[in-house]
């Protein structure tokens, strides 16, 4: 099981939120430094991968629970 | 090189506030350089009072509970989000004379500008959009 440095609760939030309370969370991070993204926004399956395609993260996992999706983004 | 995005909002309801800082701010989130030029009744949008005052249009009344639904953030909250990401807002300065709005009259960090102005920014922008 992979593990984050930091878990980001984005849970109920529609879009843009999710993207940006992604970006405010990663900002706080080190470089190669694993943010765990949870959110509901069906959006976010698309968004978020788009998103750190252009902001140079890597996306190192992602899955589905119960509803919530789950991203492990490593900071680029 | 970060992006440049270059915005032209130009309508004022509450479904153009969401268009405009939707956008606005998941560009910025995602480390573009983003500026918004603000026009004719897109002032509304930067507008002190009025856009705290957006409502759904006559006849749509079922959006209301839409956004409620999915818990979408006011305009009030996108504004301020937009203005954290350092969103670049300019207020075209014709419009401002033609509707005698002054420089108060709208929401702090807002610059004034004309055509030109924005037409410096946009025109190596990489992306631009207008509302």
């Amino acid at each position: 099981m992979m593990k984050s440095d930091q878990i980001l609760n984005a849970k109920g939030l529609s879009c843009p939120m999710p993207v940006v309370r992604t970006k405010k969370a990663i900002d706080q991070l080190e470089k190669g430094q694993i943010l765990e993204l949870h959110t509901t926004d069906a959006g976010a399956l698309n968004d978020i991968p788009a998103w750190a395609k252009t902001s140079g993260h890597v996306i190192l996992d992602s899955r589905e629970e119960n509803g919530t999706y789950i991203f492990m983004i490593q900071k680029g | 090189m970060s992006k440049k995005v270059a915005m032209i909002a130009s309508n004022g309801g509450l479904f153009d506030a969401y268009k405009v800082f939707n956008i606005a701010t998941a560009a910025a989130a995602s480390d573009a350089e983003v500026t918004i030029f603000f026009t004719f009744e897109g002032l509304n949008l930067i507008h002190r009072q009025a856009h705290q005052a957006l409502e759904v249009p006559a006849g749509k009344e079922h959006f209301t509970e839409g956004f409620k639904k999915v818990n979408a953030p006011s305009i009030p909250e996108l504004l301020s989000m937009a203005q954290e990401l350092n969103v670049k807002m300019i207020a075209c300065q014709m419009t401002m004379d033609v509707m005698s709005l002054k420089k108060e009259d709208f929401v702090d960090g807002v610059d004034i500008g004309g055509a030109a102005t924005f037409l410096a920014y946009a025109q190596d922008a990489d992306v631009t959009i207008t509302f």
